[in-house]
C-alpha cells in the first residue's frame, strides 16, 4: 500500500538503487565470494578456502607495493597541503585576474588523467625532456626523474601534487572565507603578527577542512594508478608499483581474480585503518 | 545521519517489508537482462561465424576468402567479422569465452594463449577431427607439429602466421663506424656499440646508441629482446617443460650477461624512448629487434637516402649452426561453442589452403608458416617482387613459438622482473636473477 502512495518516491530513488546494486552490492559481494576461490575467468570457480589469505602473507611483492604507497602518501600529502594551501591564502587576498588565477589552477584537476601523465613523460624525460634540458642550460647535470629508483616515486608525487593541488586550493578557499573576520580584528587589537593569526586563528579554524583534504588525499593517493601505470609500469626496480597497480596485475595481466580480490578486500582494511587513524590525530573540535 | 533514520523509520514493518519486493523486483530485472545477453538464439549448424584480426590486410583477407567460400558452398555460409574493439583481443576473447559468443573459428590466437584456453576446455581438440592430421603433416614440419601439441596430448590449433624477430639495423651509421656488414656475434656487437655511443649534440651526454631495448617490466616487452636472444643461443630452447623450469642454462646466463655489459658500458638507454619521434628513423638507435611489419612502416616514414636491411639477431662468439628466433604466431582455433565443429574444420582447411596462403602473404605481408614456404616455386613471384620478405622467409625455417605453458605470462613476468634487476639495472648478478626468476616460477608451476 505504501509503495502504491510513494511510488514517485521509489521511482525517484529506482536509479541509484538500481546503479547501487548493480555496479557497488553485487561486485563487492562477488569479490566476497572470490576471496575465497582461485578463478581464471575462463575455468570453474576452485575453493580454496584459506588460501589466497596465505599467499597474501607470503607475498613479499604486495607487501613493496604498500611501502611504496605508503611513501608516496608521505611525500605527495604534506606537499599537497602546504602549496594548496599557500596557494590558498594567495588567491584569498585582494588581486587582479583573480578569478582567472583561480581557474587556473583548477584546470589539471578536470583534465585527464592520462593526458596529465603522458605531458609529465615528456618533462620528465632523461635525455630529451624539458625539465633535464632547463638544467643542463643552467649549467647542471641531468636528474633521472623516472629512470633513478630513488627519485621515482618522489616524481610521481609532484606530479599528482600538480595534478590535484587545484581542488584542494578550493576547499581550503572556503574553509578560509568561512573564518569569521572579527576574529582577525579582534587579534589585530591584541597586536597579533601575520604568522601568530595564521597558527592561531586560521588554522584551528580550518581544522576541518585540514581533516577532509588529509582524508581525501589520503584515499585518493591510495588509489594511485594511472601514473606509475603509464609513467613507469611499476618500475625501476618495482618502486614506483602501488597497491593498486599491483592488483591490477594480478587480475587483468594472470587472471587470478581471487587472489586480486584478497589483495582488493586487505587494502581496503588498510585504508580504512588509516583513515581512522587520521580522524583521531587530525580532527579536532573547534568551538568558538 | 539523525533526519535520516526518522524519515524512514516510521513504520518499521513496511520498511522491512517492501525492500525485500524491490530487491525482488530488481533480481528479477538483472536475471532478465542477463538472460536477454545471453545468446539465447539456436545457432543453425550449416552457418559459420568467423572471427578475424583487426589488422585492416587481414580485414580484407578474410572479405575475400569468406566471399570465396560462400560462392563455393552457398548451404553452409560464413558470416565474418573483426574481433570487436577492446584494449586488446585477448581480453575480448575471454570475455566471449565467459558469455559463450565465441565465434566458431578465431583467426589470430597467440600461441602462448592455447594452452590455458585448452585447459579451460573452451577449444576444440583438432586432432579428433577427420583429415586434420593429414593436413598438419602436409603443411607443418615435425617440430611445429611438436609445438602446436598440448601438455594433454591434443592439438587445439592450427599453425597459421609467423612474424620472425630479427635485427633491424641502420646500414649507413654502421657504414659511418667503419663496418661493411651488420654484428653477427656478441663481441662484434659490444665493439660496434663501444663506436657507435656518441654525444651528437656536445651537451655531455650520450644521445647515439647501439640499439634500444623497452626498459619497462611489462612482461610481453620480453617476448622481443630477451626470447629471440635466448633462443638463438640455445638453438631454440624451452623455457619450461612441462612443470620444470628450464630457462636457468648457460644460454639464458649468456644472454643476460651479453646484456648487462650492453647496460653497464651505458651502450643501451635506460630512458623509456616510446612516444618520442622514432629513435631508429631519426639514427639516434642503429638497431632494432623487430619483426616484417616495420617493412611496410619503414617504406613509408624514412627520410630521403636512409638505408635499412635485417639481419639475425646477435649470438654467442662460439656459436654453430642455425640462428633460430622467435616467430610470434598466431594460430587459428575452432571454439567449442561451434554447434559444428566439423564444417568449421572444414573452413579452416579451406582457409589455409596454398592458394589462400599465397593470397595473405600478399595481400599482409605476413609469412604463413607452411614448410619450406621460400624454396616453394608457388611462393617465388611474391619473394621476387618484395625481397625485403626474402631475409624473414629465409629465417621463417628456424623460428619458434612459445612453450605450452598455462602460466606462460607469468613465467614471462618472472623473467622481465630479473632482467631489470639484474640487466638493466645491475643490482644483482645476473646468475642470482636468473635463479631468482626460475626459482618464483617453480614455485608458479
Amino acid at each position: 500500500m505504501r509503495i502504491s502512495q510513494h511510488w514517485r518516491g521509489y521511482g525517484f530513488v529506482a536509479p541509484y538503487v538500481i546503479h547501487f546494486l548493480l555496479f557497488v552490492a553485487f561486485p563487492v559481494a562477488f569479490s566476497l565470494v572470490l576471496v575465497f576461490h582461485r578463478w581464471n575467468i575462463i575455468a570453474p570457480m576452485e575453493f580454496v578456502g584459506l588460501g589466497n589469505f596465505y599467499r597474501l602473507a607470503r607475498d613479499t611483492l604486495f607487501f613493496r607495493s604498500l611501502g611504496n604507497t605508503l611513501m608516496f602518501l608521505l611525500i605527495h600529502i604534506p606537499l599537497q597541503i602546504v602549496v594548496a594551501l599557500f596557494f590558498a591564502e594567495l588567491l584569498n587576498r585582494r588581486l587582479h585576474g583573480r578569478g582567472f588565477f583561480r581557474a587556473a589552477f583548477f584546470l589539471p584537476v578536470i583534465v585527464s588523467g592520462v593526458v596529465v601523465t603522458i605531458l609529465w613523460q615528456r618533462l620528465f624525460s632523461f635525455d630529451s625532456g624539458l625539465l633535464n634540458r632547463l638544467l643542463i642550460a643552467l649549467g647542471l647535470g641531468k636528474v633521472g626523474w623516472l629512470v633513478d629508483p630513488d627519485l621515482a616515486m618522489p616524481s610521481i608525487a609532484l606530479m599528482a601534487t600538480w595534478k590535484n593541488v587545484g581542488l584542494y586550493i578550493v576547499l581550503f578557499l572556503v574553509g578560509l572565507q568561512s573564518v569569521p573576520s572579527h576574529l582577525y580584528e579582534a587579534a589585530e587589537l591584541e597586536g597579533a603578527s601575520a604568522w601568530q593569526k595564521f597558527r592561531h586563528i586560521t588554522l584551528p579554524m580550518i581544522n576541518p577542512t585540514v581533516f577532509l583534504v588529509v582524508v581525501l588525499s589520503t584515499i585518493g593517493g591510495f588509489s594511485l594508478f594511472i601514473e606509475p601505470y603509464i609513467l613507469t609500469g611499476g618500475g625501476p626496480l618495482n618502486r614506483t608499483l602501488s597497491a593498486v597497480l599491483y592488483i591490477y596485475k594480478e587480475g587483468f595481466f594472470f587472471y587470478h581474480m581471487g587472489y586480486a580480490a584478497t589483495l582488493g578486500f586487505f587494502f581496503a582494511l588498510v585504508i580504512m585503518l588509516v583513515v581512522v587513524l587520521q580522524k583521531r590525530v587530525v580532527e579536532r573540535n573547534v568551538t568558538l | 545521519m539523525h533526519f535520516g533514520v526518522a524519515g524512514i523509520g516510521g513504520n518499521s514493518g513496511g520498511f522491512h517489508r517492501y525492500p525485500k519486493r524491490i530487491s525482488l523486483a530488481v533480481v528479477c530485472g538483472m536475471f532478465l537482462l542477463m538472460t536477454a545477453c545471453a545468446p539465447t538464439r539456436q545457432r543453425n549448424p550449416n552457418e559459420i561465424i568467423f572471427w578475424s584480426s583487426n589488422n585492416p590486410y587481414e580485414i580484407e583477407f578474410a572479405r575475400i576468402i569468406v566471399a570465396e567460400w560462400n560462392r563455393r558452398h552457398p548451404q553452409s555460409p560464413v558470416r565474418y567479422q573483426p574481433v570487436p574493439e577492446g584494449q586488446s583481443s585477448e581480453e575480448v576473447i575471454l570475455a566471449a569465452v565467459v558469455g559463450r559468443t565465441t565465434p566458431d573459428v578465431y583467426a589470430n590466437m597467440w600461441q602462448g594463449d592455447v594452452e590455458a584456453f585448452a585447459r579451460a576446455g573452451v577449444l576444440v581438440p583438432l586432432d579428433t577431427l577427420p583429415g586434420f592430421l593429414d593436413v598438419m603433416y602436409q603443411r607443418c614440419d615435425s617440430s611445429v607439429i611438436q609445438e602446436a601439441t598440448s601438455q594433454d596430448g591434443h592439438i587445439y590449433q592450427v599453425p597459421w602466421k609467423i612474424n620472425p624477430i630479427m635485427m633491424l639495423y641502420n646500414v649507413r651509421l654502421f657504414q659511418a663506424i667503419g663496418m661493411e656488414r651488420p654484428p653477427a656475434t656478441y663481441s662484434e656487437f659490444l665493439s660496434a656499440a663501444e663506436k657507435m655511443k656518441a654525444d651528437t649534440d656536445g651537451d655531455g651526454y650520450v644521445d647515439r646508441w647501439i640499439g634500444y631495448l623497452n626498459v619497462n617490466v611489462t612482461w610481453w616487452k620480453r617476448l622481443f629482446d630477451f626470447y629471440p636472444l635466448y633462443l638463438a643461443a640455445s638453438h631454440g630452447a624451452p623455457l619450461v617443460q612441462g612443470e620444470r623450469v628450464v630457462f636457468n642454462n648457460r644460454a639464458a646466463r649468456r644472454v643476460f650477461r651479453f646484456l648487462r655489459k650492453l647496460y653497464a658500458g651505458n651502450y643501451l638507454p635506460r630512458d623509456p624512448m616510446e612516444g618520442r619521434q622514432d629513435p631508429f628513423l631519426t639514427g639516434q638507435v642503429a638497431t632494432q629487434f623487430t619483426g616484417p611489419w616495420a617493412v611496410s612502416y619503414l617504406e613509408k616514414f624514412k627520410p630521403e637516402g636512409f638505408q635499412y636491411q635485417f639481419a639475425p639477431v646477435p649470438v654467442p662468439d662460439d656459436h654453430q649452426g642455425p640462428i633460430f628466433t622467435y616467430g610470434d604466431p598466431k594460430n587459428i582455433v575452432i571454439f567449442n561453442t561451434s554447434p559444428n565443429p566439423r564444417l568449421a574444420w572444414k573452413f579452416v582447411r579451406f582457409m589455409i589452403e596454398k592458394e589462400n596462403d599465397r593470397r595473405f602473404l600478399e595481400m599482409t605481408d605476413q609469412l604463413p608458416r607452411r614448410k619450406n614456404l621460400f624454396r616453394d616455386p608457388y611462393f617465388q613471384t611474391y619473394f621476387r617482387n618484395n625481397p625485403r620478405m626474402i631475409p624473414f622467409a629465409r629465417q621463417a625455417r628456424y623460428v619458434r613459438g612459445t612453450d605450452g605453458c598455462p602460466v606462460l605470462k607469468e613465467v614471462f613476468d618472472a623473467i622481465s622482473q630479473q632482467f631489470e634487476a639484474g640487466v638493466i639495472y645491475g643490482v644483482v648478478p645476473v646468475e642470482v636473477a636468473l635463479e631468482m626468476a626460475a626459482r618464483r616460477v617453480r614455485l608458479i608451476l
